[in-house]
């Protein structure tokens, strides 16, 4: 990711403030789409694979871990260790505490 | 290691619970031990197929959402509904029937992410080696998640105008999602049709596989969801299509 897309990233993000929803998953820019639709395929992504798969450094993809944890797609993983975080992904569509999502979905995905 | 797959089409009435039922029936044949679990909560009926009567559905798919069991308790053994002997087994997660059931989780919602995880629990706990999701039609949340956390992608269509335009849709958004299989079914053609113009057809539209052409069939229609069409006809060209798909899921 160069610093333009970094930061497109970080504000698509941050847009949001309800968990993030599967309809989501489509709206993203790249590569921020193509390394969460893996996380979510495969259950659990470490953070040395969701910076490699951005392209960014450490640091920078734990911003974006953060952000995604404040929006409940990412859960720190019990298997994280001193060497290693690893998160575990779940895709809702819901606020809590719990209410229906708004009826935008076809908006969403003609994005 | 297991594989999550979805069987969705945009429309309705396409066949995606029979040829769930029949795709899960096949791979227990080999000896899978195969999960499904109905989605269409709104419209529940895999059930019916294998033979699962609403007196013996002792938990549903909606009390798991709602909290009242574990994914696992929700999950019948309908082997032995089959009415043959095969290597493996088949689990059902059904989706309530009781109307009040269905109008309650639809008036109150749910969290998706029950679903989310309980497709993971149901793989880990009951030691699947495939989780079929029988989707409800066309594009909600539910729909999505299914997609976006499976390894194949079933869409089935019929050579029909309205589903050639919303079968678009679905491959578009599943290519978002980026599915790692998406396998395609031509479900209920004419025996008027050139069957090859329409494989040809389809796949040039959506640069996607079509696996099968399926014909329409009187015997399917009269067999009216009363069974597993793939045991009953074993030879049938519907059966011969449907073990394509199954050979493409497991290759």
């Amino acid at each position: 990711m160069n610093k333009e897309q970094f930061e497109r990233a970080l504000q698509e993000l941050k847009a949001g403030k309800e968990d993030i929803r599967p309809s989501d998953l489509t709206t993203f820019s790249e590569p921020l789409r193509s390394a969460l639709t893996m996380a979510v395929r495969i259950g659990r992504i470490s953070l040395t694979d969701l910076a490699k798969q951005l392209e960014l450094e450490q640091q920078q993809a734990q911003q974006i871990a953060e952000i995604l944890i404040a929006r409940h797609l990412l859960h720190i993983s019990s298997f994280s260790n001193e060497n290693e975080i690893f998160y575990e992904t779940r895709l809702s569509a819901m606020t809590r505490p719990l209410g229906r999502p708004k009826p935008d979905i076809w908006e969403r995905i003609d994005h | 290691m297991s594989k999550i797959v979805s069987v969705h089409s945009f429309r309705g009435g396409t066949g995606k619970s029979n040829v769930t039922a029949n795709l899960a029936t096949l791979l227990a044949m080999d000896g899978a031990r195969v999960g499904v679990v109905d989605t269409d909560i709104q419209s529940p009926g895999i059930h019916i197929l294998f033979n699962l009567d609403e007196a013996d559905m002792v938990h549903s798919l909606n009390d798991y959402l709602w909290g009242k069991c574990g994914i696992k308790e929700a999950a019948h053994d309908v082997t032995g509904h089959l009415g043959t002997q095969v290597k493996g087994q088949v689990f059902l997660v059904p989706s309530s029937i009781k109307a009040g059931e269905i109008a309650r989780i639809l008036r109150e919602g749910y969290d998706v992410g029950l679903l989310n995880d309980g497709f993971r629990d149901v793989v880990a706990e009951m030691g699947l080696d495939y989780l079929l999701i029988d989707t409800h039609p066309g594009l909600n949340e539910e729909t999505l998640l299914s997609i976006a956390i499976s390894d194949v992608l079933v869409v089935i269509m019929r050579p029909d105008q309205q589903d050639y335009q919303g079968t678009a849709v679905t491959v578009d958004v599943a290519r978002k999602l980026e599915v790692p299989k998406m396998l395609m079914v031509v479900n209920k053609t004419p025996q008027a049709f050139d069957f090859e113009d329409v494989r040809a057809r389809v796949e040039q539209t959506y640069k996607v596989d079509v696996v099968a052409v399926l014909p329409h069939s009187d015997e399917m229609m009269t067999l009216a969801s009363s069974g597993i069409f793939s045991l009953k006809y074993p030879d049938h060209p519907i059966a011969e299509g449907l073990k394509a798909v199954v050979s493409k899921i497991t290759g």
